[in-house]
C-alpha cells in the first residue's frame, strides 16, 4: 500500500515539479545574460566540446563570468558553428561577432583557435585577446597567451596515484594526440607514476590511449574501450578531456574503479573520482582580464605565459582530499619541491616513453 | 569472454529491439524510416524522465526535517527494487511517447496517403531539431545529463545488489548474467520474444501481416486496415522509443544529446539482413553488436580466459577491427540478399478501390 502510494505521489509530484527541477542550475552567475545596449564587453570563445562540460570550457568561462560579475561588466559566450568540426573560419566568425557586439577583450579557449585568433587580431587591433592554453604572436601585442604546465599536475596526479595503491592504470586523452596541453598532462601523468613506483620498488602497468577522444566527447566506443580496460584489472583512469569524463566515469562506476578528472576538481561529478590534476584556469583568466582593465596590459600582451607550481596555477584538490596513501602535507612537500626545482618534470611530450618501474601499453 | 557477451548484448539490444519495431510497420505496410528520429525523441523522454524522477524530493525517513532526493533515498536504503522500477516506468514513458510521437507518421501515410519515405526522413530531421531545442532550454547545453550519480551507480546490476559480495564467485554464467548487467536488456529481450510470438502465432498478427502483403484482400475479409497499420506503426513507435532510452541508459551514460550514434539506421540495416524475420534480426543484431564490441574493446579481449589479449597479439592492424563490423554487414547482405523477400504491399498507400 505504501508502495503505491509512493508511486501515486510520485506521479502527482512529477507533473507538479517539471518545470522547477527543469531549472535547476548550480551556478549563481547566469552563463547568457542580457545587455541592455546590446555591448558586451567581455567575450568568450569555446573550444570544441560544449561550454557546460564540466572540465576545460566551463573552468575557463567561470574565470570570466567571475571577473564580469564582480566588476559590472556585460558578458556573453560563443560557440564557433559546426561544432566538433569546426574550422578556422567559424571561429574567426565568432571572435567577429563578438568584436562586432563591442568586447573590450575576447578570451579564447584552446590551442585549435590559433589561425582564426592572428586573423581577428590583426583586424581588429583595438581589442585584447586572451589565449588559454596558447601561445604568444610576433607582432600582435593585443594577444596574451597564456599556456599551464600541465606535466607537473600530471606528474602529481601520477604520483599520488600509485602512492594511494593502485598499479594497473590508465590514461584516456582528448584531441588525438595533437592538443599540447593533453599531451603535457599525460607525459606528466606517466613521470608521476613511474616516480612513485621506482619510490615503492613495484612495477605499475599503464594503458595509454588517444582513441575515441578526438573531439573530447562522450561515446559507447569509449565507454566499452574503458569497460574492456577495468574488466581486464585496470584499477584507476585519468579521463583527460572535457567530457569524455562522462564516458570513463560511467565504465569506473559500472566495475567500482577509479578516475583521475581533470582541469577542475571533479569530485563532485562522480563518487569514482579519487582526484584530479587542475590547473588554474578561472584564476589566470581573472588575472588576466584583470590586467586588460587595470592598464597592466603590456605585462602579458604580446607574450606567452607559463604558469605552473611556482605561480600557483597547477596542482591536486586539497579541499576535497580523499586519498588515504599520501598526505596532504606530503603533496604540499612535493609541490614546493617542484617550485624550488628539486623535482624537474619533463614537459617534451616527445619522449614519452616507459621506464624500468613502469609499462606502458600503448593502445592505438 | 563473459565481458564480450556482456558488452555485445548491450550493443546488440537496442538494435534487435528497434529492428522489430521497423518488422511491425513494414510487415503492416509501412515502410518506418523514422527509427532513427523517434529513438533520439524516447532517449530524450527517457532522460528527461528519470531527471525529473530525481528532481522529487521527499522527507527523510531518518530526519522528517530533512528532504531527501527520491533516488537517494532509495539508494541509501539498498532499495534496488524502487530504483529498478522507477526505471521501467521510465521505459514504459519512453514507449508511450514515442508511439504518439510516430502518430505523426502514421497520419501522414494512412490519412493523408503520403509518401512513406519522405514522411519518415521528415520525422528524422524533426526529431534531433526538436530534441536538442528542449535539451538546450532545460540544460542549457547541448547534452541533457541526469541531475547526479550515472546510470550505473543507479540502475546497474551487479553482484553486491543481488546481495552476494564483491569478490564471491557465482560462476561463469552468474558473472555474464547477473553482474554488472541492466534489467532492461532481459525486459526487451522478453519482448522481443513476446513480440515475435504475437506477429506469427496469433490472429492480430496474421491480420497485422496480411494488411503489409494484400490490404485490399485483407479488407476484403472484413480487416480494418486502417486500425491494422495504426497498430503497426503505433507499436513500431512504442518500440522505438524505448530502444532509443535503452541505448542512452547502457551505452551513454543515461544522457540525450539529439544523437544516437546512427543506431536507428542500423537497425533498419539489420531488419533487412535478417529479412524481416525476428529470428533472423536477433541473429543479425548480435553478430553486428559482437564485432562493434570486438572493435571497441579488442586491445584487452581475453576471450578463452587465460590472461592473453590474443586480438592485440596477433599483429593485425587495429583500423582492420574498427572495419569489420561493417565489412562482415556488406558480406552477409551479398550472401543473403537474394532470398531477401520485403513485404509486398509496403510503402504503397492503402486505397480501397485499387484491385
Amino acid at each position: 500500500m505504501k508502495k503505491i502510494l509512493s508511486l501515486a505521489l510520485v506521479l502527482c509530484m512529477v507533473f507538479a515539479l517539471s518545470v522547477t527541477a527543469f531549472a535547476a542550475d548550480v551556478d549563481d552567475i547566469p552563463d547568457t545574460m542580457t545587455a541592455e545596449d546590446g555591448i558586451y564587453e567581455v567575450a568568450f570563445v569555446t573550444d570544441v566540446g560544449q561550454l557546460k562540460d564540466k572540465s576545460f570550457n566551463q573552468g575557463t568561462y567561470d574565470g570570466v563570468k567571475l571577473y564580469a560579475d564582480t566588476n559590472g561588466l556585460s558578458y556573453k559566450y560563443y560557440q564557433p558553428a559546426n561544432g566538433d568540426q569546426a574550422t578556422d573560419d567559424d571561429r574567426y566568425d565568432a571572435m567577429k561577432a563578438a568584436a562586432d557586439n563591442g568586447a573590450k577583450v575576447i578570451v579564447c579557449a584552446g590551442f585549435m583557435q590559433g589561425n582564426a585568433l592572428a586573423k581577428a587580431a590583426a583586424e581588429f587591433t583595438d581589442v585584447k585577446f586572451v589565449f588559454v592554453d596558447g601561445w604568444a604572436f610576433d607582432g600582435l601585442d593585443n594577444i596574451a597567451g597564456i599556456a599551464f604546465k600541465e606535466e607537473q599536475c600530471g606528474f602529481l596526479a601520477g604520483y599520488a596515484t600509485v602512492k594511494e595503491g593502485y598499479t594497473k592504470l590508465g590514461f584516456c586523452g582528448g584531441g588525438g594526440g595533437t592538443n599540447p596541453a593533453c599531451c603535457r598532462y599525460g607525459y606528466g601523468f606517466v613521470q608521476g607514476a613511474a616516480a612513485a613506483a621506482e619510490e615503492l620498488g613495484i612495477t605499475v602497468d599503464m594503458n595509454y590511449s588517444w582513441l575515441y577522444g578526438a573531439s573530447f566527447s562522450a561515446s559507447p566506443e569509449l565507454q566499452t574501450l574503458v569497460n574492456g580496460w577495468y574488466e581486464a584489472g585496470t584499477e584507476a583512469v585519468f579521463a583527460c578531456g572535457g567530457s569524455m569524463f562522462a564516458s570513463v566515469a560511467a565504465a569506473a562506476s559500472a566495475n567500482d574503479g577509479a578516475v583521475i578528472g581533470v582541469d577542475v576538481d571533479q569530485s563532485f561529478e562522480s563518487d569514482t573520482v579519487i582526484t584530479s590534476a587542475m590547473k588554474g584556469l578561472s584564476d589566470s583568466v581573472v588575472w588576466a582580464l584583470t590586467k586588460v582593465f587595470d592598464g597592466t596590459w603590456e605585462e602579458i600582451g604580446g607574450v606567452a605565459t607559463s604558469l605552473g607550481a611556482a605561480e600557483n596555477a597547477v596542482g591536486l584538490p586539497v579541499d576535497t582530499w580523499s586519498l588515504e596513501g599520501w598526505t596532504v602535507e606530503e603533496y604540499e612537500q612535493m609541490l614546493a619541491d617542484i617550485i624550488a626545482g628539486d623535482i624537474v618534470i619533463d614537459d617534451n611530450y616527445e619522449n614519452l616513453a616507459g621506464s624500468a618501474s613502469l609499462n606502458l601499453n600503448i593502445v592505438e | 569472454m563473459s565481458f564480450l557477451i556482456r558488452q555485445t548484448l548491450i550493443y546488440a539490444v537496442p538494435l534487435m529491439i528497434v529492428a522489430l519495431a521497423g518488422i511491425f510497420a513494414e510487415r503492416s505496410g509501412i515502410i518506418n524510416l523514422a527509427l532513427e528520429g523517434i529513438m533520439i525523441f524516447g532517449a530524450f523522454i527517457g532522460v528527461a524522465f528519470v531527471r525529473i524522477l530525481q528532481g522529487v524530493m521527499v522527507p527523510s525517513p531518518a530526519d522528517p526535517e530533512n528532504m531527501i532526493g527520491l533516488f537517494d533515498l532509495a539508494y541509501q536504503s539498498k532499495n534496488w527494487l524502487s530504483l529498478q522500477g522507477y526505471m521501467l516506468l521510465t521505459m514504459l514513458i519512453s514507449a508511450a511517447l514515442g508511439s504518439i510521437f510516430s502518430l505523426l507518421l502514421a497520419f501522414a501515410a494512412i490519412n493523408l496517403r503520403a509518401d512513406q519515405t519522405i514522411g519518415g526522413t521528415a520525422l528524422n530531421m524533426l526529431a534531433p531539431a526538436l530534441v536538442l531545442f528542449f535539451v538546450r532550454l532545460i540544460a542549457k547545453q547541448n547534452t541533457l545529463q541526469l541531475l547526479s550519480g550515472d546510470s550505473a551507480k543507479w540502475f546497474m546490476i551487479k553482484k553486491t545488489t543481488l546481495g552476494f559480495d564483491k569478490k564471491a564467485d557465482i560462476g561463469f554464467l552468474g558473472e555474464t548474467f547477473l553482474n554488472k548487467v541492466y534489467l532492461s536488456t532481459y525486459i526487451c529481450i522478453l519482448i522481443f520474444v513476446i513480440l515475435s510470438i504475437i506477429l506469427y502465432r496469433t490472429r492480430f498478427g496474421l491480420r497485422l501481416r496480411a494488411c503489409g502483403e494484400n490490404p485490399q484482400a485483407a479488407a476484403s475479409l472484413g480487416i480494418d486496415v486502417v486500425k491494422m497499420r495504426y497498430a503497426g506503426v503505433m507499436i513500431s513507435g512504442a518500440l522505438s522509443g524505448m530502444g532509443g532510452f535503452v541505448y542512452a541508459l547502457t551505452t551513454a551514460n543515461c544522457s540525450a544529446n539529439g544523437d544516437v550514434a546512427g543506431f536507428g539506421f542500423l537497425a533498419l540495416a539489420v531488419m533487412i539482413f535478417g529479412n524481416w524475420k525476428p529470428l533472423n534480426v536477433a541473429g543479425g543484431a548480435l553478430l553486428f553488436g559482437l564485432f562493434k564490441c570486438i572493435a571497441a574493446a579488442y586491445s584487452t579481449l581475453d576471450i578463452n580466459g587465460d590472461g592473453i589479449y590474443a586480438l592485440a597479439n596477433i599483429g593485425v592492424s587495429a583500423h582492420l577491427y574498427r572495419l569489420l563490423p561493417y565489412l562482415i554487414t556488406l558480406i552477409v547482405l551479398a550472401l543473403t540478399s537474394k532470398n531477401s523477400r520485403a513485404p509486398k504491399a509496403e510503402g504503397i498507400p492503402y486505397d480501397k478501390g485499387s484491385r
